[in-house]
């Protein structure tokens, strides 16, 4: 091994260098010929991989390995020849930054958490950590064909980290998460701009490639593609995952100051949520005042502080901005019949070009004296950001003691949603053929034979005979006996109470597994959720 | 000598004329110009007159009866009325449930459209059986040459769908209350049963049978519209109870049965979304 570690000597190299962002002189650096093996070490990781188990269940997934590593395989089959031919070297200068390993270790511990309580996220880490071995491969080979050295850290981990914890591919279409992980690291290399006499990237990449890859899936109508919905579902699976997030979240707000962008986005949201609320008497968002996917987005996706405004003021209107985004981006897509869980992450790539423009705009709070004392001015201060931090937790402590953060929400209830769309309320039918049509899905024979009636009568949808009895048959395979009977003579519809294994999906809350919660809890359950028949039921067993 | 060729001669035209037979009944004709249903008058529905039968089993009578073939605890039988209505004499086949596949894109298995064509269709939930049915409803009314009978009946208010119970019991075994449509002996060589697969519909020469109706013993196991209840038998309840998850009577036994659960009265009963290699059905026309 003729490699070498040797303090970095900043001026002999090319401004090129100076381009690749936060380089400091003290970091060593790595040099030699045998480095260029390197990349097809995480190239050969990558195939080892295809042999498990999880990657031999599917041909896709098999293939899409094996197009990587051979894509991977030729491209550094090229810059070795490159650098034969033009005689160089390259190298690595270890850097190993707090933003990178901190994140990523809260990312993993979510990671963690939520896998406990949801088996396809354990399912998915050995595709995570394929993920990190083509990242490391594709990061150095893409910086060695752009300049001599490359950061050597955890930067990879907290990209493919917090891409994978808002969307991933389903097995049949997994090399497109391949394409999304090297459209985050191009965008990084390739999209950037002059910020403070520094040529740094301007998108946080993770954002932009999920940004990008939403807009294709959103108007290409092929969410289905993903785990997106499910993913963004599911994180409420484990207890109490608010407060589990709210304490992970201080940690990032404690090491990089970013406790004005991550509250005020909160804050503003369960505001907005709130108002909302208190003027339509309904939920804005469904299932929750924010949901538990955007609380995780305005933690560790928009909070990367090297593509958040500089100055404290600046991050308070750009985490305002994030929370006036999403509440907005949510209805929008809602009114273009597009998933709307796109909504945390559509505002960001857009966000993070705006970073200049808001912190151009408050500079000229730079001598408001009342603003400097709070934090808010354009001064960075630790000592600033502990009190916005107390105060952060404070709020949550009080949202939470109201009940709006891991408490069951109104809006889980379709008793609730019934009532609310019988008394004509804001978007309430509409949210209750949305959820029984989600509970249908779900194989709710009740739901099936609900939405089945609501299409027979023409209740809050138009009338559609042949749909009607669509849903009835399908309720009738599940058993459902009211939608039997209706499926056979329509003249005459049924409808009846949900039975315990309706209950068991309608009463998930956003995707708790009920199916062993003995009859008496679940009929309890049930009657907390507005089910009156349920009470005496819970009651007699 | 003489004696011996005459007797072997009279076996060897015997055995030809029973194969001959069996060729000619192995394949009932079906026209495919009408929805495969069979090349019949009547399009192979089959009237079956009004008037009551005996419905369940007489344990003194039928000793292999199923306890929940009694008709209540203080009597063993019913007398049930059926008006008149019209069955189809064969099982509803491959062919005329493509048809209906074809035409309505319903989303079927597969494997209930791979048989021959005038196999019994099977792999169909009971409600691929229903929308059959409602299929054959609307293609019936709106058919020009509907036999003046069929038309004036379903203009009279009846419709296709499947047997109810009574209904399917009664043409099974008659009037007179028989255990099998031929009588009251099992007879291996009138239906299909503890064989190994399912024969085309009407291959079982059973002049003896009830209303001349084939496989209503045996073959596939058929759907009905009644769900399963207690006896006695009542149609006007059967939305009483809607909280008990849903199940189907099925009739007739199957081809992988023995004798005693292809007895015309055997209630068998299976999940409305059961696929089955042993599940077919026939449709009826009725006011009911």
């Amino acid at each position: 091994m003729q490699s070498a570690t040797k303090k970095r000597d900043f001026k002999s190299r090319s401004t090129k260098v100076r381009e690749t962002s936060s380089v400091n002189e003290n970091m060593p650096v790595i040099a030699g010929k045998h480095l260029l093996k390197i990349p097809s070490l995480f190239t050969l990781a990558l195939f080892l991989l295809s042999f498990t188990s999880r990657v031999q269940s599917n041909d896709v997934l098999i293939y899409s390995f094996w197009a990587s590593c051979l894509a991977l395989l030729a491209w550094q089959g090229w810059l070795l020849k490159h650098c034969a031919t033009q005689k160089t070297e390259k190298s690595f200068i270890v850097a190993l930054k707090p933003q990178h390993y901190i994140q990523a270790m809260v990312h993993l511990s979510v990671y963690i958490y939520w896998g406990m309580n949801w088996q396809p996220v354990q399912d998915h880490a050995v595709l995570l950590i394929a993920q990190i071995m083509f990242a490391y491969s594709f990061d150095i080979l893409l910086s060695w064909t752009r300049r001599e050295s490359y950061q050597l850290g955890f930067g990879p981990f907290p990209i493919i980290f917090s891409t994978n914890l808002f969307l991933w591919f389903m097995d049949d279409w997994f090399y497109l998460q391949f394409i999304m992980v090297a459209i985050g690291f191009l965008g990084k290399e390739f999209v950037r701009w002059n910020r403070d006499g520094r040529f740094v990237h301007i998108f946080n990449p993770s954002a932009f490639t999920l940004g990008l890859f939403s807009l294709v899936l959103i108007t290409t109508n092929t969410t289905d593609l993903t785990w997106g919905p499910q993913i963004a579902s599911t994180l409420s699976l484990a207890p109490n995952m608010y407060t589990y997030l709210f304490l992970g979240g201080l940690v990032v707000m404690y090491f990089f100051s970013i406790t004005l962008v991550a509250a005020s986005a909160a804050m503003v949201m369960f505001a907005l949520s709130a108002l909302y609320f208190s003027i339509a008497g309904v939920p804005y968002f469904l299932d929750s005042d924010v949901p538990i996917a955007v609380f995780l987005g305005l933690h560790l996706l928009v909070t990367d502080p090297s593509t958040s405004p500089r100055t404290p003021t600046g991050r308070l209107v750009f985490g305002i901005l994030y929370g006036i985004g999403v509440f907005v981006l949510y209805t929008v897509l809602d009114m273009l019949g597009s998933p709307t869980f796109y909504d945390k992450l559509l505002c960001v790539p857009l966000l993070n070009l705006s970073v200049q423009w808001i912190d151009r705009m408050v500079a000229p709070l730079r001598n408001n004296a009342l603003l400097e004392n709070w934090g808010l001015g354009v001064t960075p201060s630790k000592k600033a950001n502990l009190v916005h931090m107390s105060i952060w937790i404070g709020f949550f402590i009080v949202i939470s003691l109201l009940g709006k953060t891991d408490s069951r929400h109104v809006g889980d209830s379709l008793p609730f949603w019934a009532q609310a769309c019988e008394e004509g309320r804001a978007n309430a039918c509409e949210r209750l053929i949305l959820l029984e049509s989600t509970y249908c899905n779900d194989n709710s024979g009740w739901a099936c034979n609900a939405i089945g009636a609501e299409y027979f009568y023409g209740n809050n949808v138009p009338q559609d005979t042949e749909r009607a009895l669509a849903y009835f048959s399908r309720a009738c395979d599940l058993r459902f006996q009211a939608a039997c009977l209706n499926f056979l003579d329509p003249s005459q519809i049924s409808l009846a109470n949900p039975r315990a294994f309706d209950f068991r999906l309608l009463l998930r809350e956003a995707g708790q597994n009920l199916l062993g919660m003995p009859e008496d809890q679940l009929y309890q359950r049930a009657c907390e959720h507005g089910w009156e028949f349920a009470c005496d039921k819970s009651v007699s067993i | 000598m003489r004696q011996l060729i005459n007797f072997k001669l009279r076996i060897t035209f015997s055995v030809l004329a029973i194969v001959l037979l069996a060729t000619q009944n192995a394949f009932a004709q079906f026209d495919v110009e009408k929805w495969s249903l069979a090349d019949e008058p009547l399009l192979g529905f089959v009237a079956i007159p009004t008037g009551s039968f005996p419905m369940g089993s007489n344990p003194l009578i039928d000793p292999m009866a199923f306890e929940n073939e009694r008709w209540s605890q203080s009597r063993r039988q019913g007398i049930v009325d059926v008006p008149l209505f019209y069955i189809s004499r064969y099982e509803t086949t491959v062919a005329q449930f493509r048809e209906f596949a074809n035409a309505t894109q319903r989303n079927v298995s597969a494997s209930s459209l791979e048989g021959e064509a005038n196999y019994p269709v099977t792999n169909v939930t009971w409600t691929d059986a229903v929308a059959y049915a409602r299929w054959l409803d609307q293609q019936l009314r709106m058919a020009s040459d509907l036999p003046s009978q069929l038309r004036r009946f379903l203009d009279e208010g009846g419709r296709v769908t499947l047997a109810s119970e009574a209904e399917w019991e009664k043409a099974a075994k008659g009037e007179e209350g028989r255990i099998y449509p031929w009588g009251n002996q099992a007879d291996k060589s009138k239906a299909n049963y503890s064989s190994d697969g399912v024969v085309p519909v009407g291959s079982f020469d059973c002049p003896d049978c009830s209303f001349g109706l084939a496989d209503m013993s045996g073959n596939v196991w058929e759907w009905t519209r009644s769900p399963y209840q207690e006896y006695p038998f009542d149609e006007t309840n059967d939305r009483d109870d809607l909280a008990s998850d849903a199940l189907w009577v099925m009739r007739g036994g199957s081809y992988s049965d023995e004798a005693n659960n292809i007895r015309a009265s055997v209630r068998g009963a299976a999940d409305p979304g059961a696929r089955r290699p042993f599940i077919g059905f026939r449709v009826v026309i009725t006011k009911q």
